[in-house]
């Protein structure tokens, strides 16, 4: 099926210096963790995880970190942007007391978990987690879901001065949750996973995509070899267990290996 | 099940007469693996050149009716680290390897030849005809049987290994060039590589989808053309085929076998079906077998050959 849409930008909201929202007026089916590929036919193609995802408008969240997101901060509303997709695999929405642990600028995606989870009468726990305050994402969206949260910082600028995985870690401690979430920068996974030893969980992760539809095989992880654009960015435990690339290395464009 | 889709092909005995092409889900050792594992009976590497190439920036696929367009670049981490992955690759698993080199002279295809000749590969391919490189590269080498001719001498007397060399479709005449690519000593040849090459825009934004404006198509659209060479290719040449283009079911692989094919490559039907494609491909070919009578694949009858001009 083609999944490609030229749609214009409909609203875009500034998050932090380096983080802007960019909503567009569409209805699109897609479920928490899926992606979008987003392009302007001039500066290369990029995959971006939804953060926002209602019946008639979806919005995807973008840190500036290069070229491509360089260019796509000055767009401006009613500009036009090819997007193709949702792509990629889903979180598991569950019904029960779980929770979310995000980092940086990896936390939007949680959001639309959230608010799935919601309207399947979950019982939701967030912490967010970040560098430090300016860096901190989606503050006051996730405070009106009146969700329980917990905020942290590296430096202890904002909330409490710890990271996303010793806070999970102690929360774990005192709580019974039956599943976990997690969206956040590969190290910061793969220290988590360590922590999860009795639970089960499903962790967002990010590879080098192109095509995005399984055929190139440039977004494939070892030894399992699936791809992280169709069977991925979500996995869960069983996958995730098995993985020995997970925190050590992933590919670049060219297919060669770099470590973490 | 295995027996009866057993295919002879250049000495080697192989399990299933399903290829990985080159240039599909071929970028790591693990998705070769699971390739195999899903019913693939040869698996092909990334069209591996001299240095890494990043490829071009996307979008580099779209998307139409009939197939798609590709525009990868040739993205490979180079023939060193390819071939780690394929030496990775051997350490778990039997199953034969083709190994992918790309150049543009001479030099370059021998030193990737020599290469590939210490690894744990069986077969060399040529990619003598990748349409997606035309503004760096010019026109394909398989446009010229001369091209064709001196690259293939050359890379023989590097290797020891079969040498198969894949061709364009994008040619105005296929038979002189396979026929250079016999009298330089090819051991087989690969019939098709992608068409074209094609484009398509988006008419809101007045830009060509493919950041590199052109792309080579395939996918289902493109099957009649590749049968039609394999057929026309298979009735003049004496040399073994490895038949690619469109082929999603076990249907599409009895007809590749008809038009001459020994070994068929699925790429495109990757993208529609995931790699248990592969599996489902198998099975049909064997409903096919039980509903024709027949045992083996390599019972099914070709089509009659052409009568030979020669």
């Amino acid at each position: 099926m083609i999944k490609r849409l030229t749609l214009k930008i409909a609203r875009i909201e500034t998050e932090t210096k380096n983080v802007k929202t960019f909503h567009f007026s569409h209805k699109l089916e897609a479920e928490p963790g899926q992606f979008i590929m987003v392009t302007d036919y001039e500066n290369g193609e990029k995959p971006f995880s939804l953060s926002i995802c209602e019946l008639d408008h979806f919005a995807i969240t973008v840190k500036r970190i290069g070229d491509f997101t360089n260019q796509l901060f000055q767009k401006k509303c009613g500009d036009y942007l090819s997007i193709r997709g949702p792509y990629g695999s889903s979180f598991f929405v569950s019904k029960k007391k779980v929770l979310l642990v995000g980092g940086g600028c990896a936390v939007p995606t949680l959001y639309f978990l959230s608010k799935r989870l919601l309207s399947n009468n979950a019982d939701v726990t967030l912490i967010n987690g970040a560098k430090t305050k300016d860096e901190l994402i989606f503050v006051d969206k996730f405070h009106s879901l009146f969700i329980q949260e917990y905020f942290v910082t590296d430096d202890g600028s904002f909330g409490e001065k710890a990271t996303s995985v010793q806070k999970a870690e102690e929360i774990l401690k005192t709580d019974n949750f039956s599943f976990v979430y997690a969206s956040g920068p590969e190290l910061m996974l793969f220290a988590l996973k360590d922590k999860l030893k009795k639970i089960n969980y499903e962790f967002l992760l990010e590879r080098y995509m192109k095509c995005a539809i399984g055929v190139c095989g440039s977004c494939t992880i070892d030894p399992l070899g699936i791809r992280m654009c169709v069977e991925g960015p979500v996995l869960n435990r069983e996958k995730i267990e098995k993985l020995t690339e997970f925190g050590h290395y992933h590919r670049d464009a060219s297919g060669k290996r770099i470590g973490f | 099940m295995h027996k009866r889709l057993k295919i002879k092909f250049l000495g080697s005995e192989i399990d299933s007469p399903i290829v990985l092409p080159a240039g599909v889900m071929d970028m790591s050792f693990s998705s070769l693996q699971d390739a195999i594992i899903n019913g693939a009976g040869i698996v092909t590497s990334k069209s591996l050149t001299v240095q890494p190439r990043a490829g071009h920036e996307g979008p580099v696929v779209a998307e139409f009716e009939g197939g798609m367009l590709n525009a990868m670049g040739l993205c490979n981490p180079g023939i060193d680290d390819g071939l780690k992955e394929i030496e990775q690759f051997k350490t778990n698993f039997a199953a034969p390897v083709i190994v992918s080199i790309f150049a543009t002279n001479v030099h370059d295809f021998m030193q990737l030849a020599k290469k590939v000749d210490h690894s744990s590969a069986e077969f060399l391919e040529l990619n003598l005809s990748c349409p997606n490189v035309f503004d760096e590269f010019g026109i394909p080498l398989a446009a010229s049987p001369q091209q064709v001719f001196e690259i293939i001498k050359a890379v023989k007397e590097m290797t020891s290994k079969p040498v198969i060399a894949k061709l364009s479709p994008n040619v105005h005449a296929i038979i002189p060039i396979a026929e250079s690519a016999q009298k330089a000593g090819a051991d087989a040849l690969c019939l098709i590589n992608t068409v074209g090459p094609g484009m398509l825009i988006d008419i809101r934004m007045r830009k060509p989808i493919l950041k590199n404006k052109f792309g080579g198509m395939s996918g289902p659209c493109i099957k009649p053309i590749a049968l039609k060479l394999i057929y026309e290719v298979h009735s003049k040449i004496g040399l073994p085929i490895i038949g690619t283009g469109g082929v999603q079911s076990g249907e599409d692989v009895i007809e590749m076998w008809m038009a001459g094919a020994s070994l068929v490559g699925v790429g495109t039907a990757v993208h529609y079906n995931g790699m248990n494609i592969f599996t489902k491909i198998k099975q049909e070919i064997i409903q096919f077998l039980e509903d024709q009578n027949y045992h083996l694949l390599m019972d099914v009858p070709r089509l009659p050959s052409q009568v030979r001009e020669k």
